[in-house]
């Protein structure tokens, strides 16, 4: 089809205009602002749906002509109606694509102008919202609410106009051929329309439960392969067989549940619709045999009526289907509201950006809690500017929190957190992250390749001077040789889809990304839990050479790497406990001498000389089992 | 098509990883010989199905010469006959709609029993798979064959790519049948039907990729939507919503874009197929007018007959090009499931007692000799390790992280098969054991505890199908448990739970903290009463409340049972009967504590630093730090 994609990229070359990328453009997100924003495309399909059943009309009426000459008294004269027939079906051909076109393009369009402000809309939201609304939600929201929203605007409004032409341009064919049999032939029609929306109805409550079995099985699934060692070890391949069997028996019945009623479907509207079909035969027939003389029909009449008819029963069958289109859509949409109205936590500070960071960080009592529980508890602390501060502490002690506030990357309270003399809660947020750079403890990688995990927070990480910069951050972060090692180098996919990478090396990658960020103040949230001793010291000259450069807090509970800051403050159930240097919390006896000790013991173990027959290296995450 | 610029090298390598697999075929006859096997127990239903078709298929190529027959009657005004093709017609129609679902129905019950007895296959397949097939491959890409791989297949049934025999018939029998009435007007209509299959073909190729275009970018746009959200923190802390947004929104506008396509070739292909419809009804116009003049066999019933079988000819070519399409997903489906079905890295069978070497001796609880393993080749774990235990006696396991004593644990249970040596457990090989059996000896407490979802109940009865509640509730008690989660389900009583055995557990047992699965981990072991016991101590971080708790506890599963605990705790440690010390693998130490002080080796030396260390008046501070030793 050569004029196919050559018309296609004319409407493509048009799209693309309308659509040049800018990250501040703001789309409606309500249903009215779409369908007004979109009311052009709406017009123009409005439009050219009514030329090509216009079209559709005229060939009716030519073809009775043409029969009529054809059986009648001048049957050369039968060519002229036909002629016009021809180019009556490709002009009906060309408006008809254009309308396709047109409304559903209107769909999609307003599909991606959603999603985008919802991508917009979750990057502003933080953790209330996040706990409150669990990722799968969020995602089924995103994903079938969202096309339930697209399917309204697209093949819902589609539909409702189509039925509207196509009757329409039917009905003036056959009434005006005959009144009584268009009465006749219709009297099912409303029978058609309320079986097919009792029948749509069904098959998507069916295609949900069917969604459901199919979800339940594949969580059971999930678990028992997520849990294989349990299994073996209990021997409980059994259970878990019933559990399956019981699962994958629920599936099937559901889905010949569902079958049933999709292989009813058609059967069912088809036998209702055929009601109309055998009026039309029978009666029609009989005002044929009449014929035109005693009020009956000529053979033109009849031809063109039937073709007429016949166009009208797709648009009888999809009243029904709009009707729940329409419903699910706007009951989808009511759940994209939910993210929509979501009021974001941290919002921007009413400062303009400071031109210049200079890294001194005051925290003056802060306090903080999770609902009933008191996690910081009047904490202050000062770090002068380049400086380097060890945070310590137990698991659940609040060092994680502390640094999260500092960042505002929680609720930080008004007053308690200044950077340079000035109340974070009054900058702007994005000036502030960027001065404030916080890595989490948590070695999150997206799924792309290792070279875009690392220069994460670079705006452009393809040019060579970020490529090197990339490289660089990876070999300080010790995990050079292994990236180059992988099968396509720094351009290797990680992540869930692609390679799979052990918990160290996703943490050294992590770490790598931080050490590219270079912000005023770095915030390293226990880099090293998962690392080796040999390599760890390595990576901690790195973090040394970076708190020359700049302020470094380093949230760790290795006594090793918080000896080499310049500051230890050791935090106890959201209090700061003991605060000074490694040599006076050692001799203090304290906490922080405690964990001093222990860890002197643990790579004490380390060190033991492997007896003689061979030394073995053992990397920590090949035995992680 | 998706954006201006020229792409980054990695976007050039993140397009090449989501590309999808090169279009499979769409006939496979090899894959379709190793679908047999799960169809045919179904096979009597399918043909019943494919005899329908056949019914069906010569009814429709009737109906077109009643329509026209009716007509013919009320030409020649015999009203009597009118009523009878009247009546013929009706049930012609509804007798074709029920033969319809019969055969629809009879399709998709064979196809869907046929897929069911395939995930069993493949659930069967996954529980004999060798450990290390986890290790090295995502849960989601198993989870993924076993549900839409299969329904990919399983759209051979659902949507009847089978039934474009059907199809077919029907094309062929209408040809044959406007030839067998009037050739002249048949070679008209079907004058235009080389192009019209031409633009088909070419539409629908076109349709096709851009179909799949859509699928691979569905696929990478849920992924990057879902990467965003459970990366929110990484993004928000590092300012890239913006540039997060704008690379989003290049694969927004693929994805948009690419379903543009995909529905203007779809529209294109329907309004194709309706114009030339009524072309080819127009061509019959002009040329029977032509013909009437001196043919009088042109009659208004012919027309009208043409008319319906041109009709019914175009919709057969548009189903037909969709099943094709999905033919070609299911055999790509198919081609992964048996993939995995062909994987051969399952569990080995039990030798036969002779077959192993000699027993060990009456006493022995469990016995390892010379035991050499590595988990990828060239990284040994354990090399040359022998140690054994006596019935009744405590073992504790003492070294780095890393030094291999959880390797110990996984390979009494034979999770994994040693490279050399030998593993006896109450006196016999563990390769003579059937796994099960062998597994059932064991009661396992893991470090990091694995919780089914479910409740409190069926986790610590986790073997049982009816779990005692008596016994469970008594195993809770003994740890001295009982309490804590009657406070715990106190605060869950909204969800109509009762009793501390009810209490709900989520997924992964997310809802409990590191110390309550570990309590719960200690009642499940308590439950079991298996003779041997595996007990790997947690490093993790709990409050003092939970740790004198646990230690309770501890002792609690340990009395009266052979046990094998790798120890981080020096209370632990001290209490059991042998210690013996790893390094990297080896065996460097072994004997009781007291011994070991004597010997004033590696354990000596460990010990001494904790014991001039408790001198201190640190002890209380201790309990809590000594577990991130490690870590």
């Amino acid at each position: 089809m050569p004029t196919g994609s050559s018309i296609y990229r004319f409407w493509r070359s048009k799209a693309a205009v309308t659509s040049a990328a800018h990250p501040d453009r703001a789309y409606p997100t309500t249903l009215r602002g779409q369908f007004r924003r979109h009311g052009p495309q709406y017009a123009i399909g409005t439009l050219t749906l009514a030329v090509s059943q216009l079209a559709m009309n005229r060939i009716d009426w030519k073809s009775k002509v043409a029969i009529d000459a054809i059986f009648g008294p001048a049957p050369a004269t039968a060519w002229k109606p036909a002629a016009l027939m021809l180019l009556l079906a490709v002009a009906a051909f060309v408006a008809r694509v254009a309308s396709r076109w047109f409304v559903f393009n209107a769909g999609r369009d307003a599909e991606y102008e959603l999603r985008f402000e919802l991508l917009r809309k979750l990057h502003q939201l933080g953790a209330a919202f996040y706990r409150k609304m669990p990722a799968g939600e969020i995602m089924s929201r995103s994903t079938s609410d969202l096309q339930q929203v697209r399917l309204l605007f697209g093949f819902g409004i589609l539909n409702v106009l189509n039925v509207v032409f196509v009757f329409a341009s039917a009905l003036q064919i056959m009434l005006r051929v005959s009144p009584q049999l268009t009465l006749a032939c219709l009297v099912n029609l409303p029978l058609v329309a309320l079986v097919s929306r009792t029948i749509s109805g069904q098959m998507f409550r069916r295609m949900r439960e069917n969604q459901a079995a199919l979800g339940h099985m594949s969580d059971v699934l999930q678990a028992n392969l997520a849990g294989v060692r349990v299994v073996r070890s209990f021997a409980l391949e059994e259970r878990e067989r019933q559990r399956f069997e019981q699962t994958n028996r629920e599936y099937l019945n559901a889905s010949l549940a569902l079958a049933k009623l999709r292989g009813s479907f058609g059967p069912v509207i088809g036998s209702v619709a055929a009601i109309g079909v055998i009026i039309f035969f029978w009666y029609g027939s009989t005002l044929l045999l009449r014929g035109e003389g005693q009020g009956g029909v000529t053979q033109g009449s009849f031809f063109a009526f039937w073709s007429a008819f016949s166009r009208m029963t797709w648009p009888m069958i999809s009243i029904g289907f709009a009707v729940s289109v329409v419903q699910r859509g706007r009951a989808g949409f009511g759940r994209l509201r939910d993210v929509f109205d979501a009021e974001p936590e941290v919002v921007d500070g009413p400062r303009r950006a400071p031109k210049h960071v200079s890294g001194s960080l005051t925290v003056d009592n802060l306090s903080f809690c999770h609902g009933a529980r008191v996690v910081l508890d009047h904490v202050s602390l000062k770090v002068t500017p380049g400086e380097s501060l060890a945070i310590v502490g137990r698991t659940g002690s609040g060092k994680t929190t502390l640094a999260m506030l500092l960042a505002r990357l929680l609720p930080t309270p008004a007053g308690a957190v200044r950077i340079d003399g000035i109340d974070v809660c009054e900058l702007p947020l994005a000036s502030l992250r960027s001065a404030i750079g916080y890595a989490q403890q948590d070695a999150f990688l997206f799924s792309t390749t290792v070279s875009r995990n690392i220069g994460f927070a670079l705006d452009d990480p393809d040019t060579s001077a970020a490529q090197e910069r990339i490289r660089e951050a990876a070999r300080e972060a010790q995990v050079l040789e292994e990236t180059l090692s992988l099968s396509e180098g720094f351009d290797t996919v990680v992540g869930e889809r692609g390679v799979q990478l052990s918990g160290g090396q996703k943490q050294r990658i992590a770490l790598a990304r931080a050490l590219v960020w270079e912000p005023k103040i770095l915030i390293l949230d226990d880099p090293l839990s998962a690392v080796d001793a040999k390599t760890e010291s390595s990576i901690l000259e790195a973090i040394e050479r970076q708190a020359a450069a700049r302020t470094v807090l380093l949230i760790t509970h290795r006594v090793a790497a918080a000896a080499r800051c310049d500051r230890i403050i050791v935090l106890d159930e959201g209090k700061v406990v003991e605060q000074g240097t490694h040599d006076e919390l050692t001799r203090s006896g304290g906490i922080y001498a405690a964990f001093a000790v222990e860890q002197q013991m643990a790579s004490e173990l380390e060190e033991i000389a492997p007896p003689a027959s061979a030394p073995l290296a053992i990397p920590v995450e090949a035995s992680a089992t | 098509m998706t954006s201006k610029s020229p792409p980054g090298r990695a976007e050039q390598a993140l397009r090449k990883f989501h590309e999808e697999g090169a279009i499979g075929k769409a006939y496979d006859a090899r894959l379709l010989r190793r679908l047999w096997p799960f169809v045919r127990p179904h096979a009597l239903l399918i043909a019943l199905s494919l005899a329908t078709l056949v019914v069906i298929a010569a009814i429709n190529l009737g109906r077109p010469l009643l329509m026209g027959d009716v007509v013919r009657q009320a030409a020649v005004r015999k009203p009597g006959l009118l009523m009878r093709d009247g009546i013929g017609l009706a049930l012609l129609l509804v007798v074709t709609q029920g033969l319809t679902f019969v055969q629809m129905y009879t399709m998709q019950m064979a196809g869907a029993r046929a897929m069911a007895d395939l995930r069993s296959e493949i659930f069967r397949l996954f529980q004999n798979l060798r450990l290390r097939y986890y290790d090295r491959t995502p849960v989601g890409r198993l989870v993924t064959r076993a549900t839409n791989d299969v329904d990919a297949i399983s759209e051979l049934f659902a949507s009847g790519a089978l039934n474009a025999m059907g199809d077919v018939m029907a094309l062929v029998g209408i040809v044959v049948m406007m030839a067998l009435l009037d050739w002249r007007l048949a070679g008209v209509s079907f004058l235009a039907l080389p192009v019209v299959g031409a633009i088909v073909h070419v539409v629908r190729g076109r349709s096709r990729a851009a179909f799949r275009d859509v699928r691979a970018r569905t696929a990478r746009l849920n992924a990057f939507l879902n990467e965003q959200v459970n990366g929110i923190s990484v993004v928000q802390a590092f300012v890239r919503e913006r540039a997060m947004s704008a690379e989003f929104d290049a694969v927004n506008v693929g994805y948009r874009d690419a379903n543009k396509r995909s529905v203007y070739y779809d529209a294109l292909l329907d309004a194709v197929i309706e114009m030339v419809s009524t072309l080819c009804i127009a061509s019959i116009l002009w040329f029977a007018g032509a013909r009437h003049v001196h043919d009088p066999k042109i009659t208004f019933a012919l027309v009208v007959t043409f008319t319906q079988y041109i009709r019914q000819f175009f919709e057969p070519i548009s189903l037909l090009s969709q099943r094709y399409t999905l033919l070609q997903s299911a055999m790509s489906g198919a081609e992964r499931v048996f993939e995995l079905l062909d994987e051969k890295d399952i569990v080995a069978p039990a030798l036969a007692p002779e077959g192993c070497c000699a027993p060990g001796a009456a006493d022995e609880a469990f016995a390892l000799e010379n035991v050499d393993f590595e988990y990828k080749p060239g990284v040994p774990v354990l090399r040359d390790v022998t140690f054994s235990a006596k019935r009744g006696e405590r073992i504790a396991l003492v070294g780095a992280t890393g030094a291999g004593k959880t390797t110990v644990a996984s390979l009494l249970l034979r999770l994994y098969e040693p490279q050399g040596g030998a593993i006896r457990v109450l006196g016999t090989d563990v390769r003579g054991y059937e796994p099960r059996a062998l597994r059932r000896l064991f009661s396992v407490v893991p470090q990091d505890v694995f919780l089914f979802p479910g409740t409190v109940l069926s986790n610590i009865a986790i073997a049982d199908e009816q779990a005692d509640r008596g016994r469970a509730e008594e195993a809770l008690r003994r740890i001295g448990a009982l309490e804590l989660f009657e406070r715990r389900c106190g605060v869950d009583s909204a969800g109509g739970a009762t009793s501390a055995l009810d209490a709900r557990v989520d997924e992964r047992g997310q809802n409990f903290s590191a110390g309550e699965r570990q309590l719960l981990a200690f009642a499940r072991a308590i439950y079991r009463d298996a003779p041997l016991l595996i007990l790997d101590e947690a490093t993790a971080s709990v409050d003092s409340d939970t740790e004198a708790r646990l230690q309770r506890a501890l002792e609690e599963v340990i009395r009266g049972r052979t046990s094998l605990v790798v120890a981080h705790r020096l209370s632990t440690i001290r209490a059991a009967d042998r210690i013996v010390v790893f390094h990297k693998g080896h065996v460097v130490e072994t004997g009781s504590h007291e011994e070991l002080i004597l010997r004033g080796g590696v354990y000596a030396r460990l010990h001494r630093m904790q014991f001039a260390h408790e001198q201190a008046t640190l002890a209380e501070r201790l309990v809590h730090s000594e577990q991130r030793a490690v870590g």
